[in-house]
């Protein structure tokens, strides 16, 4: 290779196991085009060049046949270049160029000739400068990366920040006295600021959820009725397109895996009042070839008041489903904890395609007791041995589940900062007080609530990645026509400032490029379950991960 | 058209290096599904198929970023700094102080190409770019998301220039030097040269400071077919064809390419003479069949008295400094260093 190798070696990640068992090197990937945002690996350059010189000779010819790519073609990945190109071939029903060996004199071999005009460099300085350092770049930028702000800029708005962060220090070193004052302290600086929008409004939240975890930590784990956290469910549901954005990006994978499939079984894990359920509904009412008869088990709280809502709910769906002619049975499953839910309850049957779906619920089983298995592994396991089709899986892309509690509060900080900046642009003034509320308790159980009752432990995309990956689990990737769908109902809101973002397969819902959820969807590998050797290992790290503190915190 | 489309392939495929063959000739099949022949655009299709990156408050390799909503316009600024020197103040974004009381640090506001249609602050290929600008120059840089066509066409993304300008001059955190205040220059590739242009005359008209422009194979063109144009047309990635869809999407409709934001010295240009304009570093690839627009633009400079050097990459591409992987990146780099960090 020329003075300017760009190849640099890059561990493989969690996708392919295979060779790290064998104990082959993994192969190494253009290090300059992952930074341009294109993994390919370096012994494929050429063949990617080929197809896409194969393409573009297409274009040239065929003009008309482009027009027909775009408009029926779905693109998926768009960064694994070597199987974007690939698809793209095939759609045209072209074949493959069969590399070419030793094909190197018809490219430029990386080592430059010209001398420009009246300049010159010393070329080995510089490179060895440029390549080892866009390598270190490369390792950094597959380990996790930290929140990204939206920097907030009014005087009194910074001031508050710097006091939350170090109340919350003092809070996370016992130092009650001084994290006492510094509320106090905060809460004057609040009458100072516009606590209606903006930096004061979401201070306001924290150092409510500050007090609360200081004077009344008993007092939070209940806070507000399971009907209360409908209503206000609905009123987010209203307010901004998060959830809607979750519905429909589900409803897309799910429709697809469905396809060809006469017997079909959605579970939800969280059925609320249903939302989400009667665009699928239409949308097999309209598929060509008729739709499938279509089951659905929905988990939901039991009713304090004796009522059977998860009933009612599936008797107004049945309605809507006979309406349409669709073939429709619905079950509801009552149960306090998602975890206390059974695979014999959802009575799945063999001859039925499943699709579970999951919308921001995985992350309430990542509190865990430490003297028994992981919740999550548990769970995930039994739902594999289901053997889904598909696994829709919608988080909030947040690290709210950290163990340093002043690391979750920084993160949830920012996180909330950019939800209720989102909130403010687009929702009429009800729907957005209701929507704050329904927020404001999500950020309560984050910063006041520690072991079983913290609930919303929030993980980002790539740890659930790693999870679930390690559970027996492949992605299936979200395509161009899900990235559409999206992006058509963004438009239906006036707020401008939304924006749908593909990486690796996964659509992200995001606000002014700060993301807020991350939608994915899994199939389960045909494998046996979990070898026992790996099962050992996680169980040990979880052990030695587990610090007991010297404070009143219960972890 | 032009024929011998395989010959056309083998040209471009002999002066850049293989990767870099691959991302621009990548770019290329990709713009051409999206540019559809009756002037719109499938928005949906590019954003899904850009590669985006998030900004990173921590410092990688000696760079970090992290983004700013301008309240008032909702414009979005991507803001690069260098990394502190003491690793504890790591992830920690200073707005309350300025960026140096005794040095001057150059905030370069960098407007990103994609002939006005494609790419944003945040796509892989500019924060990249970005980085390596503050890694080498030691500047602050500020990328500027600016609307564009066909959904916005002329004026808006120069507007948004012109907003972003103002919005850092007004930031007490950008200021640097004895004299305490920002120093700001402009950045552009592509159309985002020729916007930094226009927002450079405004500036001058209205007195507010640029310390310089550096134009990097910016957009310009006109209702004549240069002797460049017809040579080049589609040999190196570009054609004459997709050059007129672009002019069309962005200038007011029903105008042609003489209109001044896209000929700003032509038939219905004006002079800069006598304006106080800042010095221009203009950037011109020998392989981009716009480079006598580009050198018409450095002529129309000279002849109204203003400062401007050319550096006139006879062997380069467009897109040649999106990879660090040949000779042309280097001396560009060498050459904006300069230009940031003379004092003059």
């Amino acid at each position: 290779m020329g003075p300017y190798d760009s190849s640099i070696f890059v561990g493989s990640s969690s996708g392919s196991s295979s060779s790290s068992f064998t104990g082959k090197p993994p192969d190494q990937i253009d290090g300059l085009l992952a930074g341009a945002g294109y993994k390919v690996r370096s012994s494929e350059l050429r063949q990617v060049a080929q197809c896409l010189e194969r393409l573009e000779t297409v274009m040239v010819n065929a003009p008309t046949e482009i027009s027909q790519l775009v408009n029926d073609a779905v693109h998926y990945n768009p960064s694994d270049l070597a199987s974007w190109v690939d698809s793209l071939l095939s759609e045209l029903n072209q074949p493959a160029p069969v590399t070419v060996p030793g094909g190197s004199s018809d490219y430029s071999n990386l080592s430059f000739v010209d001398s420009l005009e009246g300049l010159t460099i010393n070329q080995t300085a510089i490179t060895d400068d440029w390549t080892e350092h866009h390598g270190a770049q490369q390792q950094q930028d597959v380990s996790q990366q930290l929140t990204v702000v939206t920097a907030m800029e009014e005087d009194s708005g910074i001031r508050l920040v710097h006091v939350l962060l170090t109340c919350a220090e003092s809070v996370q070193r016992g130092e009650f006295s001084l994290a006492g004052s510094l509320i106090e302290e905060m809460q004057g600086l609040l009458t100072r600021v516009n606590t209606g929008c903006g930096i004061g409004k979401v201070a306001g939240c924290f150092i409510d959820a500050l007090s609360r975890r200081l004077y009344t930590p008993q007092g939070v784990g209940s806070i507000g009725s399971s009907y209360d956290n409908e209503i206000l469910y609905h009123h987010f549901y209203e307010a901004c397109p998060n959830l809607k954005f979750a519905h429909f990006t589900a409803n897309q994978a799910i429709l697809e895996a469905f396809d060809g499939h006469d017997c079909v079984h959605v579970i939800d894990f969280n059925l609320m009042h249903g939302l989400q359920w009667p665009a699928l509904i239409q949308a097999l009412a309209l598929r060509p070839g008729g739709p499938p008869m279509l089951r659905l088990t929905g988990i939901g709280l039991p009713s304090p008041d004796g009522r059977d809502s998860l009933r009612e709910i599936g008797l107004r769906l049945a309605e809507l489903a006979s309406s349409v002619n669709v073939r429709f049975a619905f079950r509801g499953v009552a149960a306090s904890r998602l975890e206390d839910v059974k695979p014999w309850m959802l009575q799945v049957s063999p001859k039925e395609v499943v699709a579970i779906n999951s919308i921001m619920q995985l992350h309430r089983l990542l509190g865990s007791d430490p003297t028994r298995e992981s919740t999550i592994e548990t769970f995930l396991r039994w739902i594999r041995n289901l053997n889904p089709k598909i696994m829709t899986v919608i988080e909030q892309e947040a690290n709210h589940n950290q163990p340093e509690f002043i690391d979750r509060f920084t993160e949830a900080l920012y996180y909330y900062s950019t939800m209720f900046d989102s909130l403010e642009a687009c929702s009429t003034l009800q729907e957005k007080a209701l929507a704050e509320i329904y927020i404001q308790r999500e950020i309560c159980n984050v910063v006041c609530c520690e072991g079983l009752a913290r609930v919303e432990r929030h993980e980002p995309l790539a740890k659930w990645r790693a999870r679930l990956g390690g559970a027996g689990f492949q992605p299936l990737h979200l395509g161009s026509n899900a990235f559409k769908q999206a992006s058509m109902l963004l438009t239906l809101f006036s707020a401008e400032g939304y924006c749908v973002e593909e990486k690796e397969g996964c659509l992200t819902l995001g606000w002014h490029s700060r993301p807020l959820i991350a939608a994915s969807a899994w199939q389960a590998v045909a494998e046996p379950s979990i070898p026992i050797g790996q099962r050992l290992l996680v169980a040990v790290n979880f052990q030695t991960s587990f610090k007991p503190t010297p404070l009143a915190f219960r972890f | 058209m032009a024929g011998g489309n395989e010959i056309n392939v083998n040209e471009s495929k002999r002066v850049v290096p293989l990767n870099t063959w691959i991302l621009i000739s990548n770019f290329k099949l990709a713009y051409n599904m999206l540019r559809r022949p009756d002037g719109t655009f499938n928005r949906d299709l590019a954003e899904f198929l850009d590669r985006k990156v998030p900004a990173n408050t921590i410092p990688v390799d000696g760079v970090y970023s992290f983004d700013v909503v301008d309240r008032a316009s909702s414009l979005l600024n991507r803001v690069y700094m260098p990394a502190p020197e003491n690793e504890v103040q790591w992830g920690i974004i200073e707005l309350e102080k300025p960026l140096s009381t005794t040095e001057i640090v150059p905030v370069i506001i960098f407007f990103h190409g994609g002939s006005f249609s494609h790419s944003s602050a945040n796509s892989a290929i500019y924060d990249t770019f970005c980085r390596r600008l503050v890694g080498i120059c030691k500047a602050v840089v500020v990328s500027v998301n600016y609307r564009r066509s066909p959904e916005h066409r002329y004026p808006c993304a120069c507007d948004d220039g012109w907003t972003a300008l103002k919005w850092v001059h007004s930031r007490s955190w950008l200021q640097s030097g004895k004299d305490s205040k920002v120093h700001v220059y402009l950045a552009g590739d592509s159309s985002g040269g020729n916007i930094i242009h226009h927002v450079a005359v405004r500036a001058a008209e209205e007195e507010i400071e640029v310390l310089g422009n550096i134009l990097l194979h910016p957009l310009f063109g006109g209702q004549e077919r240069t002797e460049a144009e017809k040579r080049l047309d589609g040999r190196y990635f570009v054609t004459l064809q997709n050059r007129d869809w672009y002019w069309r999407a962005y200038l007011p409709e029903g105008e042609n390419r003489d209109h001044p934001a896209c000929n700003p010295f032509g038939p219905r240009g004006k002079s800069l003479e006598g304006l106080k304009f800042p010095k221009s570093l203009v950037v011109v690839a020998g392989l981009d069949l716009l480079q006598d627009w580009q050198l018409a633009y450095v002529e129309g400079l000279r002849k109204a008295g203003q400062e401007v050097k050319l550096l006139f990459l006879k062997q380069a591409t467009i897109g040649f400094y999106f990879l660090p992987n040949n000779d042309h990146f280097y001396c560009l780099m060498e050459m904006i260093n300069n230009f940031v960090n003379s004092n003059c």
